[in-house]
């Protein structure tokens, strides 16, 4: 049976074009060749030979002569495109050129290291051992680091790594960095945001070094379709980099499915659940014998998936499982297992959150179900590329939920197939990521008074941090006095390196996870139901001194969600213009405070809520930046509708607002935050609200506020203030082509929660904000 | 971001950690330097890669002794010839700005010691801010060069590869090597762990030498001395530093002495029972077999704690097997039978010695499963990780299988 037919099946008769919103073909693709440059050794063009490469695609012809000319080169293509051998092409040529050049890969992931170890040790091998190449990780033991320094030719590693385990010991690396001529920076689209600017940071510290050895090593980058590859490679290097970006690799036919759960009450705009349905496609898929692999968009959905689809294909005990689960959160050695498993055969499904998403190698599926849109149309691409491959017959299904950036892409398919993907932004600058870095660099080698760091005025920040007793001026330098080291306390990837350790007691006790500070508050407060390996357990009690969750294995009929208040106060504005409406937009410092006060309970398959609780959790505050909406006394007062639902509109218009500009900035939800404050100067101090939860009193002038959810602010808010009108047009447009009648979780958020009439009150405030052009937005289609 | 200023006061990273010492006093480092010196002695001294602060002290213990080249071929069998000239020996300790190693941590006082006359000398490089560090590695190199054998503890792992870090960032061409490194943690961890919960330094001194170091200061304070110092604060409390750091210099080279004479003589130097266990061991590996054997059996003779007559015992009955002396091994063997892996091993042994020689599997399945249940009281009283106990069981399981086989009829 052909997977588009399984599809339709699916889909219930009597409206099968709302349920199936696109189905796109895409034929398969002829190869452009080009042949190997002239300048390639022999060896190693016998060693390409032997794996079957004789001559290149276009696109790596470009690249490799690009790097070979001492370019730095951002290569973007679609998976599978043979992206690695742009850059290992040249590496490989250098080192047989002269053996003691040296080169440093950095994926974002330990796991994709593995996977590109195993590709150059076989090269390897073809060409006599005449390379050494290694992974340098957490994992890499103690005795064999020594011969990694000394003979790795090619080290494989990954930012944290660099961060706090090479760089602030880089004499233990004098070989390495003596002869260091090549950065290669794979899934570069993945540096987006506050890990994107912690890395920038971390190869300011990286390039300070190279220049202490002597060196300056070309960047290669290798990235996803993404808007602005070429912007954000510059940022990340300060400097030149060019793009390559004309595809010549041949791909098999394949189709794209969008399906949107069909509606259950068209009056209060509900549908189906998207889990659920999620999960019918997969089974059927998995029941057809297709190898399927289903994304989720959080660790909660992949363990409700997972959950259920291990129960549909229950294995005698002993037996090896064919559904398996697959995210952060596992042991490497299970990980391992799984993708050989995959490419073997032998596991027919696999539950992933975006884990699987970048370049590991899996082998082809035949089958990638999404629940949910993944948030960026770069994502989407990079899941769907897990189907197929370079052969036919692929399928690719995205199963829409009801938030409103999902209902936007599955009804606007155009927007997703022909539309351009996302910028990727990250701010380098932010100065609470910049100091730690600067602490870091001055570990490494002293901080010369002459040198710079990025945007910042080094001199001020060197004497700040001697004041607080980071450094010490002697000489024209500045030295590191701490005992401490400072990279093991910042981690790259999230607010703060303190991760929760998830403990099970049901028997001897036994670590099973770990969770990172901030979501540890909402994912393993007190009575919540953690759910692992599809089994689920009970938070006993939360240590907070030593970061332990203490957990019990459950049998429990429900999940829970947190429940997270948040407050603001205005800092400083460093922007301000009167915009329609009567309105003004702002973007600027605020104070954010935010806290977990309670937990919802909701049930498995019927998702209704089955209960609630309250928690006293520590509170917590960050400074960092914002772009807000004003709204004046003026147009709250000339609006026909009552106050309580003039105070659910504005909830309902923050709701698509922020769905929206998370369209817009590229970002994952988890960095921008949202919230409603009192915008009038008179009365404006520190205001709470809570989303679906208005409070009785009216805000006089109720300003609504889009968030970087990082200390510091991760650039977002500008470029927000700047594409204001954007913004309110599509989001417009996201609500007039809402096809429920009073607001639905598409749009302005359920009925039942944000009120009766919360999407007419957002209309017309949206109206009032676009002036005269909000006829032409509400006619788009 | 608002005026920078302004911003940086909601910066977390810039603010002082909870109990950081902060605040330079300008006026008051060019007094400490001046108290340094009424304090300690010592001088300012100079070389073609700047100044820094130097102090050299005549002590009349501990005095040369002639050293035994049997006892450190004992000890460091790879290394030969050992040079046993008491005057190529360089007693090396740094005091350091932090523990964690990193080119960002410092030795800002290297102190060296040597057998000099009949007395021993003792020599302070100190960096009285960060920019005499140049200075202070070029005055260590030279005492280096005039010293090949390097002599330490816990110098292979911490002291030296930092020193070596900082001849790196300093840019010194070709980084100093003596032609010897001997740390004696390695020699005092065989010889005293048996009787000793730590073998710091100190704890060697107060329980083994005999010495106790009355008023030292804590070496968890010694980084904050030395901050403090650098950024004005009084001399004193740096100068208790210098003084440690002479007590562990001199510590060291009578430690160094003690174990010239007990590895040098072992059998007529009065050891204790894990001194003589320790010293079996050393002799087992470096092919002395004979008086291994008997310095095994006069470590039992001698009373040893619980651990260290595992350790003899399974040593012995190791020997005897590979003499193929199977009524001694055996006996041993049986004494050993435990959950413990020295237990486990001892059923395995005899399993193997039941299967193979005596030809009774029986016997062998027997003690197989035996040991099976001893593993697994073992794991539950909690006395195991699960990791050993995953290997011990599969490993023993094997056994089983093969076994069973043997025994079907």
């Amino acid at each position: 049976m052909e997977v588009g037919d399984i599809v339709r099946q699916l889909a219930p008769e009597d409206a099968p074009n709302e349920v199936v919103t696109a189905i796109e073909h895409f034929p398969a693709r002829e190869a452009e060749w080009a042949p190997m440059p002239a300048w390639v050794r022999p060896e190693l063009v016998d060693a390409y030979r032997g794996r079957g490469i004789t001559e290149l695609f276009s696109h790596q012809a470009e690249a490799v002569e690009r790097i070979h000319r001492g370019e730095n080169v951002v290569v973007v293509t679609p998976t599978a495109s043979g992206k690695t051998l742009c850059y290992n092409l040249p590496v490989l040529n250098a080192i047989l050129d002269n053996p003691d050049t040296r080169a440093l890969y950095l994926f974002p992931t330990k796991a994709l290291a593995q996977d590109q170890l195993v590709e150059l040790q076989d090269l390897g091998g073809r060409l006599g051992d005449a390379f050494g190449v290694f992974t340098y990780d957490g994992d890499t033991p103690a005795d064999a680091r020594r011969a990694i320094r000394q003979r790795g030719h090619i080290v494989l590693t990954n930012p944290d790594m660099l961060h706090a385990g090479i760089l602030p010991h880089h004499t233990k690396w004098t070989r390495l960095f003596e002869n260091l001529e090549y950065i290669v920076i794979d899934e570069l689209h993945t540096y987006r945001g506050v890990f994107g600017s912690h890395l920038a940071n971390v190869l300011r510290r990286l390039r300070r070094i190279t220049r202490f050895y002597g060196r300056d090593p070309r960047f290669i980058f290798s990235s996803a379709t993404i808007a602005n590859p070429g912007e954000l490679a510059a940022r990340l290097v300060e400097g030149d980099v060019e793009i390559v970006d004309r595809n010549g690799a041949p791909s098999g036919e394949k189709v794209f499915l969008f399906y949107n759960p069909p509606m259950v009450n068209r009056f209060l705009g509900i549908r189906r659940s998207c889990i659920n349905e999620t999960w019918r496609i997969a089974r059927v898929f998995v029941h057809h014998g297709l190898q399927t692999m289903v994304f989720a968009n959080s660790r909660l959905h992949a363990e409700v998936l997972l959950t259920y689809l291990k129960r549909d294909n229950p294995q005698p005990p002993g037996e090896p499982e064919i559904v398996r689960g697959y995210r952060g959160g596992y042991l490497p050695t299970e990980r391992r297992e799984i993708e050989r498993g995959l490419r073997e055969g032998r596991i027919r499904a696999v539950v992933s959150t975006n884990a699987l998403e970048l370049g590991i190698d899996v082998g082809s599926l035949d089958v990638v179900v999404m629940a949910g849109y993944p948030g960026t149309i770069a994502s989407t691409w990079q899941r769907a590329g897990r189907s197929g491959r370079r052969k036919g017959g692929a399928c690719a299904v995205l199963v829409a939920s009801s938030r409103p950036l999902d209902q936007f892409i599955v009804r606007h398919p155009e927007y997703f197939f022909s539309g351009s993907p996302e910028h990727a932004y990250i701010q380098p600058d932010n100065l609470e990521i910049l100091v730690n870095h600067l602490k870091c660099a001055a570990f490494e080698l002293p901080l010369s008074s002459g040198e710079s760091f990025g945007e910042a005025d080094l001199e001020l920040l060197c004497e700040r941090l001697a004041e607080s007793g980071y450094l010490h001026p002697n000489g024209g330098f500045w030295y590191w006095t701490q005992e401490s080291y400072p990279a093991d306390a910042i981690s790259l990837r999230s607010v703060t390196s303190d991760n929760f350790v998830i403990v099970d007691e049901t028997g001897p006790p036994k670590i099973i996870g770990e969770v990172d500070f901030t979501s540890a508050l909402s994912t393993v407060h007190p009575k919540a139901i953690y759910l692992h390996g599809a089994r689920q357990y009970h938070v006993e009690r939360m240590d907070f001194a030593e970061r332990k969750a203490y957990v019990k294995q459950v049998d429990a009929d429900y999940f829970t969600q947190a429940i997270v208040y948040t407050e603001v106060e205005r800092l400083a504005a460093d922007e301000s213009a009167p915009v329609e409406g009567p309105a003004e937009k702002t973007h600027g410092d605020v104070r954010i405070r935010s806290q977990v006060v309670g937990f919802k309970k909701i049930k498995f398959y019927t998702l209704e809520n089955v209960g609630s609780g309250n928690l006293e959790l520590p509170e917590n505050e960050m400074h960092t930046t914002a772009y807000w909406i004003t709204l004046r006394r003026a147009l709250i007062d000339t609006l026909p509708f009552s106050v309580s639902e003039r105070q659910d509109g504005l909830f309902g218009l923050l709701y698509a607002l922020e769905s929206v500009a998370c369209l817009l900035m590229m970002c994952d939800r988890v960095d921008l935050g949202s919230t409603i404050g009192e915008g009038a100067p008179d009365i404006a101090g520190p205001t709470r609200s809570a989303e679906g939860d208005p409070q009785a009193g009216e805000w006089f002038e109720p300003a609504l506020y889009l968030f970087d959810n990082y200390p510091g602010g991760i650039g977002q808010s500008e470029p927000l203030y700047r594409l204001h009108d954007l913004l309110l047009r599509r989001t417009l447009e996201l609500i007039s082509g809402c096809g429920c009648d009073q607001g639905c979780p598409s749009c302005v958020g359920p009925a039942g929660e944000t009120g009766e009439h919360a999407k007419a009150v957002a209309l017309a405030i949206l109206e009032r904000l676009i002036g005269e052009h909000a006829g032409e937005a509400r006619r788009q289609p | 971001m608002t005026s920078m200023v302004d911003a940086l006061s909601h910066v977390a990273a810039l603010r002082p950690k909870s109990g950081a010492r902060t605040g330079l006093r300008p006026d008051g480092v060019s007094h400490a330097r001046e108290e340094l010196v009424s304090l300690l002695g010592g001088r300012e001294e100079r070389n073609d890669r700047g100044n820094h602060f130097q102090v050299r002290r005549r002590f009349a213990g501990p005095a040369p002794e002639p050293l035994t080249p049997r006892a450190w071929n004992l000890v460091f069998p790879g290394v030969a010839p050992l040079p046993c000239d008491p005057a190529g020996w360089l007693f090396l300790d740094t005091e350091t700005t932090g523990l964690s190693g990193g080119t960002g941590t410092c030795a800002f006082l290297v102190g060296v010691g040597w057998w000099e006359g009949d007395g021993f000398t003792v020599e302070q490089y100190f960096m009285r801010d960060y920019g005499e560090e140049p200075s202070l590695l070029e005055a260590l190199a030279e005492r280096l060069d005039a010293h090949r054998v390097l002599v330490t503890y816990n110098g292979k792992s911490f002291d030296w590869p930092l020193l070596e870090t900082r001849f790196r960032m300093a840019r010194f061409g070709a980084v100093p090597q003596p032609s010897v490194h001997l740390d004696l943690l390695y020699p005092a961890r065989r010889l005293w762990r048996w009787s000793l919960e730590s073998v710091a330094l100190a704890e060697v001194e107060r329980h083994v030498l005999g010495f106790d170091r009355g008023g030292d200061i804590p070496s968890a304070s010694i980084p904050g001395r030395y901050f403090d110092f650098i950024r004005g604060g009084a001399a004193a409390p740096i100068a208790e530093v210098f003084r440690h750091n002479q007590m562990d210099l001199r510590g060291l080279a009578v430690l160094a002495l003690r174990l010239d004479r007990i590895l040098g003589d072992p059998e007529h130097s009065g050891c204790a029972g894990g001194e003589l266990l320790g010293i079996a061991r050393m002799l087992q590996k470096s092919g002395e077999g004979a008086r291994a054997r008997r310095l095994f059996r006069k470590s039992l003779e001698e009373g040893l704690p619980p651990g260290g007559r595992l350790c003899a015992e399974r040593e012995l009955a190791l020997m005897a097997k590979r003499e193929r002396d199977f009524t001694v091994s055996n006996r041993l063997w049986e004494r050993l039978l435990s959950g413990s892996p020295e237990g486990l091993e001892a059923y395995e042994q005899l399993a193997m010695y039941h299967e193979h020689r005596a030809r009774h599997p029986e016997k062998a399945l027997d003690l197989v499963r035996e040991a099976l249940g001893r593993l697994q009281d073992r794991f539950r009283s909690g006395a195991m990780t699960e990791d050993r106990y995953r290997r011990w069981h599969a490993r023993l399981c094997r056994r089983r299988e093969r076994l069973e086989r043997k025994c079907l009829p």
